[in-house]
């Protein structure tokens, strides 16, 4: 495991002081020029060099019509090129003494023909002038911390702490949309493409050394280099969590073999068991790879498996419960102490099992700060999941037959939301134990996106939040494992 | 009967076979590979003739198994080759002659076996995997070891943690705890099984794949390879017959 970040490889790749861009230009119909366009449009720090056969001017820049002609040697170049330009041109970067290289340009080991062929030569060249190479057939790395973002999509949101290491480039760029919806972020995410060179266990390393990443997610279709991918996840796991999704082959891999053990041993099988092995929390999904992470990266270690349910209706408290035991999760009795200070909050009509429906809350404020707080400090606790439900209207309602004239209305409802979410979200601040949220509400709606502002894990359904605190609790145990054996080995 | 005395190097029972061209151990020779690593396996010896056959069970006392033991034979119970809980010598006697006529080939010998007491059924075994290497498996065994596909796989080698692990991701966990009235299943010769395949898969890179299944765990416990079958890599000199 590497120790410190600047060690890695790809430590320039992420956080270039410099980029020489090819295959950039003023046709907004190339891929190249998205892609420049993606890049200036974050407001990358350093300078930025577009080399160009013809243009003088691309996009705003000096074009310069050979690498060979810049002033000075980037730290990184990115080409977007036709297949056939791509190695010439590596050529030319290596004799100019750049060392980092992202190739987007496709057409090469993917591809039959002449592709692997290609792709052989480039790794030549590459080795000859100790070029670190991502891709080919990539889109490279988005670095939000470093205004960095080589992918087609404009990035959006803010720098977050998901680093993301992925064998498709999509996951990176068109993320970025789900991430900033729920106010979170990448730290740096790296798209593989061919592997030619660096692959994810390169970029598994880094991102286990990188400061801004909180939690590793992976999107595996397939490893080449097996047990240095277990070796390396399980140096960084006891540290970071990291999360995977593989998909892959459930049955379609199953080998005919000549014994039973042959037969049944599909990747899918594999992966499940590599994966615990290297202390890897699996996602089922791309929604649960980040609503792991979401938890993973945002919660502290819980103390056991008891959560504590707050609702203030019964069904959707019933549906959260059963959720939480088809995890393995459990609902554990409330202590006497607890069931004596939630006295004051509930009325005759509520419920202090857990469970705990309050049906109504004698004071609104309540049930976001006060009530959840009793709760948390309970020592059967370690956990918290609760329900919202903040309709707008229905507050507007009845702020209007209180009196509130009709064109304040609107204000003084978001202000009382407001209140809330602030209070919700300072007690999330403060607590030790970790606490997540669900309703059937939107998510854009403006209780919701407070909440999430504030890095409070939201879910649209209860069954994701079980989940996510079953993910948690999973990684925690294993680690607590882990743990214990290295006292007494 | 005198394995424990008479143990060969598991280098050398793998060298014998692969010079004789055999694309997998027969099950008597399989077993005597697993046993070299731990693995408990049955008490069994190989009869030449009906009279060796009556005296070997008479050695191992009470009910035995006859099989056709040959490194040809894959999947025995599908074709008959095996006849179960034979009491008397003449039982013994005539199943020796109907398995020794009925093969239909030349065989090692017929297998003469204890039998094992015990409904819990498990199979454990060992594959390669062009990334990963050697890997364990450990599922439910018997004969609907593929329809109910309950099985868990590790890379080797693999520690107690792995395996204790592995047993709490089975479907059929709850028969490897105390069940209807038996005792837990012996965790540590678990242990032992899933890491002797480990490092027979680490040590010798001649052998392919490995099944032991039936993995009979008894009313007590303890739990005893009742059948394996080692494959062996496909070599220049193979047998073809299959």
């Amino acid at each position: 495991m590497l120790s410190r970040i600047d060690q890695s490889p790809l430590y320039r790749v992420a956080n270039p002081r410099s980029i020489v861009f090819f295959g950039g230009s003023n046709k907004i119909e190339s891929m190249g020029t998205n892609i420049l366009m993606s890049l200036l449009g974050m407001g990358f720090d350093g300078p930025v060099f577009p080399v160009h056969p013809k243009e003088k001017n691309v996009q705003g820049l000096t074009a310069y019509a050979s690498v060979l002609d810049l002033p000075v040697t980037p730290d990184l170049a990115v080409m977007v090129l036709p297949t056939a330009s791509v190695n010439p041109t590596m050529e030319q970067c290596g004799r100019m003494g750049i060392r980092q290289v992202v190739v987007v340009s496709g057409g090469f080991k993917e591809v039959g023909g002449e592709g692997p062929t290609l792709e052989y030569e480039m790794v030549e060249i590459c080795r000859r002038h100790g070029i670190t190479l991502i891709g080919p057939n990539c889109l490279g790395v988005a670095n939000p911390h470093h205004k960095l973002n080589t992918t087609f999509l404009p990035f959006e949101g803010r720098p977050g702490f998901i680093g993301l290491a992925s064998q498709s480039g999509s996951f990176i760029t068109q993320m970025f949309n789900y991430m900033a919806r729920h106010h979170l972020g990448f730290s740096t995410a790296f798209s593989v493409g061919n592997s030619a060179c660096i692959d994810i266990v390169d970029c598994l390393d880094y991102l286990g050394a990188c400061p801004h990443t909180r939690v590793i997610t992976l999107y595996i279709e397939g490893l080449t280099r097996g047990r240095a991918f277990v070796e390396t996840a399980r140096a960084i796991s006891p540290q970071k969590p990291i999360v995977a999704l593989y998909v892959g082959g459930s049955q379609a891999g199953r080998k005919a073999g000549s014994s039973h053990t042959g037969a049944m041993a599909g990747p899918d099988r594999l992966y499940d068991g590599i994966f615990r092995q290297a202390g890897i929390i699996r996602a089922s999904n791309l929604t649960e790879l980040f609503d792991f992470a979401w938890v993973l990266g945002t919660q502290p270690k819980p103390r056991s498996r008891g959560v504590v349910l707050q609702t203030h209706s019964g069904g959707p408290g019933a549906v959260a419960a059963d959720a939480l035991g088809r995890t393995g999760l459990t609902l554990p009795d409330l202590s006497v102490q607890t069931l004596e200070a939630l006295q004051p909050y509930v009325p005759h009509t509520g419920s202090v099992a857990n469970p705990v429906d309050l049906t109504f809350s004698k004071n609104p404020m309540d049930f976001f700060s006060a009530i959840p707080k009793v709760l948390l400090e309970d020592k059967n606790v370690a956990m918290l999941m609760i329900y919202f439900l903040i309709p707008l209207p229905v507050i507007r309602r009845a702020l209007s037959q209180m009196g509130v004239a009709p064109e304040h209305l609107e204000s003084e409802a978001d202000q009382m939301v407001a209140e809330y979410a602030r209070a919700f979200s300072q007690l999330h601040l403060q607590a030790r134990k970790p606490m997540v949220g669900y309703t059937w509400r939107g998510l854009e709606e403006r209780f919701a996106q407070l909440l999430m502002e504030n890095g409070v894990p939201l879910f649209p359904e209860p069954e994701r939040a079980a989940r996510a605190l079953a993910a948690l609790v999973r990684y925690h145990e294993w680690r607590k494992g882990i743990n214990a054996d290295s006292v007494t080995r | 009967m005198n394995q424990e005395i008479n143990m060969p190097a598991p280098g050398k029972i793998l060298a014998e076979a692969i010079d004789r061209g055999q694309s997998a151990l027969s099950e008597f020779q399989s077993k005597r590979l697993l046993a070299c690593y731990g693995v408990p396996v049955t008490r069994e010896a190989l009869a030449k003739d009906a009279g060796q056959a009556m005296e070997i069970a008479r050695q191992i006392g009470g009910p035995v198994a006859l099989k056709a033991c040959s490194a040809l034979l894959m999947h025995k119970s599908e074709r008959s080759l095996v006849m179960l809980n034979l009491k008397s010598d003449d039982e013994v006697r005539r199943a020796y002659e109907k398995l020794a006529s009925a093969a239909g080939f030349e065989l090692e010998g017929v297998l003469v076996q204890q039998m094992i007491d015990g409904h819990r059924e498990l199979m454990a075994g060992l594959m390669r995997d062009s990334q990963f290497g050697p890997c364990v498996m450990l599922g439910l065994g018997g004969v609907l070891t593929e329809a109910m596909d309950d099985a868990v796989m590790r890379m080797a080698p693999v520690n107690e943690d792995d395996v204790a692990d592995m047993m709490a991701g089975l479907r059929c966990k709850d028969i490897l705890g105390a069940f209807r009235g038996q005792s837990p299943a012996e965790v540590l010769t678990l242990v032992a099984v899933l890491t002797g395949l480990g490092r027979i898969g680490l040590e010798h890179e001649s052998v392919a794949e490995i099944d032991i299944n039936p993995l009979i765990i008894s009313p007590k416990g303890r739990i005893v390879a009742v059948d394996a079958l080692v494959v062996l890599k496909k070599g220049k000199n193979h047998a073809v017959t299959h």
